[in-house]
């Protein structure tokens, strides 16, 4: 077992399953960029990244064009969820 | 001959093999352990040096293996071994593995993976994001059918004696799917409620995260989801099925086991009616389960699901023989009477008013007809749940003084902890090692109890240690009320004439389909297992609708499948897949304090909110990764399309000629610690950056994993676990140099304003094109710096710092800042095959590839005369390099079936 701070790939995957509901209600404010939702659930920029792509695999979420100036890009929810 | 080539593995030099051999009219079986052929060339991105899309080229090869009339795939199947026979062909055995999906009528729509409830990593993706339990392998899977990757029952699962999926519907509760949990729930067992508040839930002694952390609050998510349900439904939302199939059943008693089969008999279209002795339905739920445990509108409303489906109970009516029921007509019987009849000590006294046992205690209670117990002395006797219940009871109804005579120690009380513990928390003394001897009274009332010591001897036949009384220790004890909780017997004794029974008064049944002596009477729950747990009893509720069902059918019952022969995921192999499990506080039990809670029947536990709940099911391990929750089934449009009876298929196939064509592996980057694979996020695989760069990455372009920012600085790490001696694989592994070099030059496309510096040791482009492929990446920018990287660290700014020897220029250790890290890994044999074979038949050569005896001269052939080797299995190969091997091999199969001189 491992502290708190150094999760498992697979513990990280999994919580896209709790966490999808509340990326969906960040995105309703608009599109957001990774850091942005992170900041938003208070979680790890890593784990939202993982959970984001997630979503957007399973049609949940889609990226707003391309990467702004700062090398992000934005994310927004897709209406049918 | 079943086919004249067995392949094993359909990469890009299984199929070309297979092509080649159809084409000439060979038959061929290919075999693939994945689900899709393809192997690793349909992950890249581009082939080198003319960065054609591998998709493009791999695809129509693909569909070619599927089609042509000579080659039969067969993929989610595994080789177990190949035997080489006298006459010079071969005999294999194949497995195919369950994918619990038919895959003829499956259109791969996908539906089933955007509904599946379970995230794991996907290895598709190099475990850059997640894919489901239900999956399509990638979107240009051949064929393209969806799989469940479901490794046995989840331990949850296994240890629920009612078969209630735990698994799934607490992945559902995680995904707050609640109404869809409960429901659920409904298909295995329709006492939900109860069995949220009552069960003592074996599910929770073998969740895995129990051994680490805690258990999953498994009865608590249970209870959650059915609150949640029966406030938004008051009532049942389904009625009585429309199609009913003409046959009755009766089912004599209305406790768990009778509702259960009851309910799914109804289910099936059966017209039901239940015959009750008691006042009202419910058996032990209404009159053995104390209020304060079992709220008895919650057992009200679990009923209403049988009911609600047409089910008759007809309460306050006593059968005492079957005869009657078959001349009514009922096509079967289930006898479900339960085991109210408690046993008695056999002392003076007993018959005394003031003495009663805890059924009738308890059913008193129920009922509303309480005793008054105000400021008097209660004793109950007993050291089983049983007794704690009483005990329990008689304090909320005002008692002075509840004592529990046990004549064991606290070690030997069958009672669970926490029910003793709690009743200590609200005042029962326990007396250990005491027992009455005898009731006195007076004018046939109870006044007192003489009570003996007891010390501990031999074990008895149970194996606990036998109570041995104490001479002259014996004590008069003044009691109001004595409640014996010692024992409760099976309710079969009007039946005994009818039907077989035990020694010990349980019916004799066939364990498997409860199939008692007469035929066409069935019984399971207590008078069958003798007094047992709630979800026991729906477990044999279950079992006893399934097989009533098949009787009336007129099927076999020796070819029941209600119990599947599959697996229980080993809690062990969960731990060791997890590799690390950071620490979740488990979620605390909520209870009322003790002082709060012996005033009143309130219910004791209360129940989790839903952030505690979802927090809670989101601790669960996903133990046999698919969880059962069925939302693939819901979510699929072809009616029987999924399907989780399906077990592996086995079959032997003869063949003429085999050819070994397993691939490679890839160096597993945790073993060089020092580049931070895995601990560094932003230092990825060059596996991963080819799935990053294909048109079917994982992300919408070249991200850091760390946070989603397009990078401006990477860096490729070459030789990582190649050429190194601390890798313990000396080898050059050819392909990485040139795939770098792709991947820099797509990157440059990609993300024009991107600096891609790549670390050598020295550059290996042989190929025809290859050194002008990696003249073009310097003159396109691409930096190349001939050094060796010691190390990789995460700099404050979360940005990465190569350490590396600057080898070319002025020398010395030196740093580098880069955003982004692939690690250039090598490819290292795959020693599966080398084991398919007996005795160790199949030669390695130093390097653990399959070795091919005179490589030079006779390329392909193994050390088994008739086995060849194709591709990658034999060394590391580009793809043309891969394609021409696997043409050879064809080549040497075709000349060695010809020569042999029989065709399938």
């Amino acid at each position: 077992m491992s502290d708190a701070g150094e999760r498992y790939l697979g513990e990280v995957l999994r919580d896209e399953m709790i966490m999808k509901d509340s990326i969906l209600a960040v995105l309703e404010e608009g599109p957001k960029t990774v850091p942005e939702i992170a900041l938003a659930l208070n979680a790890s920029e890593y784990d939202t990244m993982l959970w984001v792509m997630g979503m957007r695999r399973y049609e949940m979420v889609i990226e707003v064009g391309g990467a702004k100036g700062d090398g992000y890009c934005q994310y927004r929810a897709i209406k049918a969820h | 001959m079943d086919y004249d080539v067995l392949i094993i593995g359909a990469g890009i030099a299984g199929m070309e093999a297979a092509l080649s051999l159809g084409n000439m009219g060979f038959k061929v079986l290919l075999v693939e352990k994945e689900a899709s052929i393809g192997g690793k060339m349909i992950l890249l991105s581009k082939v080198f040096p003319t960065l054609d899309c591998a998709s493009c080229i791999s695809t129509p090869k693909m569909a070619d293996v599927a089609h042509h009339p000579n080659v039969t795939l067969q993929v989610y199947s595994e080789v177990e071994g190949v035997d080489p026979l006298a006459d010079g062909s071969f005999r294999a055995k194949v497995v195919k593995k369950p994918t619990y999906v038919n895959a003829d009528l499956c259109t791969g729509c996908g539906l089933c993976e955007t509904a599946c409830t379970v995230a794991v990593a996907d290895e598709f993706n190099a475990g850059l994001v997640a894919r489901r339990a239900a999956h399509i392998p990638f979107p240009q899977a051949i064929p393209k059918k969806a799989v469940i990757d479901r490794r046995g029952f989840s331990p949850c699962h296994h240890s629920c004696p009612a078969g209630v999926r735990a698994h799934g519907y607490i992945s559902l509760v995680r995904s707050g799917r609640y109404e869809e949990a409960f429901n659920l729930h409904m298909e295995d067992a329709p006492l939900v409620g109860s069995l949220a508040r009552a069960c003592y839930a074996p599910c929770e002694e073998e969740c895995t995260r129990g051994s680490v952390d805690g258990t999953i609050p498994i009865r608590g998510i249970k209870r959650f989801m059915s609150d949640y349900y029966y406030e938004r439904h008051p009532e049942p939302e389904y009625g009585v099925p429309e199609k009913k199939n003409g046959r009755k059943v009766a089912v004599i008693g209305a406790g768990p086991a009778g509702l259960t089969a009851a309910y799914q008999l109804a289910r099936k279209g059966y017209t039901v009616k239940i015959f009750e002795e008691a006042p009202e339905a419910g058996g032990m739920l209404r009159i053995g389960i104390p209020s304060y445990r079992l709220p008895k509108d919650v057992v009200d409303r679990d009923i209403a699901n049988v009911t609600a489906l047409g089910v008759e109970i007809e309460t306050r009516h006593e059968i005492s023989s079957i005869e009657p029921l078959k001349e009514q007509g009922y096509d079967a019987v289930f006898l479900a009477a339960g085991a109210v009849e408690a046993r008695t000590m056999g002392v003076e006294g007993e018959d005394l008013e003031g003495v009663m046992d805890c059924m009738e205690f308890l059913r008193e209670v129920n009922i509303g007809r309480a005793p008054d117990l105000e400021g008097k002395t209660v004793m109950v006797v007993g050291g089983g749940n049983s007794a704690i219940d009483p005990a329990r009871v008689a304090i909320r109804l005002g008692a002075e003084k509840v004592l529990i005579q046990y004549r064991r120690s606290r070690a030997e009380m069958p009672a669970h902890s926490w029910e003793i513990e709690g009743a200590e928390e609200e005042g029962v003394e326990l007396q250990l090692l005491r027992v009455p001897v005898r009731f006195i009274g007076k004018d046939g009332k109870l006044e007192a109890a003489e009570c003996i010591s007891m010390k501990l001897g031999e074990p008895d036949e149970s194996g606990r240690r036998s109570p041995v009384p104490q001479k002259g220790s014996e004590e008069i004890v003044p009691v109001d009320l004595v409640v014996l909780a010692i024992g409760l017997k099976p309710s079969t004794s009007p039946f005994a004439h009818e039907l077989e029974t035990n020694k010990n008064g349980t019916l004799k049944v066939n364990s498997h389909t409860l199939e008692t002596s007469d035929p066409r009477v069935f019984a399971g729950g207590d008078v069958v297992t003798g007094p047992s747990m709630i979800a026991q009893a729906i477990g044999q509720g279950n079992r006893a609708a399934h097989h009533i069902d098949m009787y009336l059918r007129g099927e076999d019952l020796s070819l029941s499948r209600f119990d599947l022969p599959i697996p229980t995921v080993e809690k062990k192999d969960v731990l060791m897949r997890a590799k690390s499990i950071s620490f979740r506080k488990p979620t605390d039990k909520k209870e009322l304090e003790p002082s709060e809670r012996c005033r009143s029947f309130s219910e004791i536990e209360q129940p989790f909110t839903k952030e505690e709940i979802r927090y809670g099911a989101g601790r669960c391990l996903d133990c046999a990764v698919c969880s059962e929750c069925e939302a693939c089934i819901r979510a699929c449009p072809v009616e029987d399309c999924i399907r989780f009876d399906m077990l592996p298929e086995r079959r032997e196939v003869t063949v003429g000629s085999v050819i070994v064509a397993t691939g490679y592996d890839l160096f597993n980057v945790e073993k060089k610690p020092q580049y931070g694979s895995g601990r560094l996020k932003n230092v990825i695989t060059g596996m991963q950056m080819d799935r990053l760069l294909a048109p079917t990455r994982p992300f919408n372009t070249v991200l850091r994993p760390s946070d989603g920012k397009e990078p401006d600085n990477i860096a490729y790490v070459l030789c990582t676990g190649s050429r190194d001696q601390t890798a313990d694989n000396t080898l050059c592994s050819r392909v990485c140099c040139m795939y770098s070099i792709k991947q820099a030059q797509l990157i440059m496309g990609a993300l024009p304003l991107a600096d891609i510096t790549i670390y050598y040791i020295d550059i290996r482009a042989f190929g025809k094109g290859y050194d002008e492929f990696y003249e073009q990446a310097k003159a396109m920018g691409v930096y190349f710096v001939k050094g060796k990287v010691a190390k990789v660290e995460e700099a404050e700014d979360g940005n990465m710092t190569v350490f590396y020897e600057d080898m070319a220029n002025s020398g010395g250790l030196k740093t580098a800042t880069h955003d982004l890290v692939v690690l250039s890994v090598g490819l290292l044999p795959n020693r599966e095959a080398l084991g398919l074979f007996p005795d160790q038949m199949l030669k390695a050569d130093d390097f653990h590839y399959v070795a091919e005896v005179e490589e030079d001269i006779d390329p392909g052939r193994t050390s088994i005369a008739g086995v060849f080797v194709a591709g990658t299995a034999s060394g590391a190969r580009d793809i043309p390099d891969s394609i021409l091997h696997a043409g050879a091999a064809a080549a040497q199969a075709a000349a060695y079936i010809e020569n042999l001189g029989v065709r399938s």
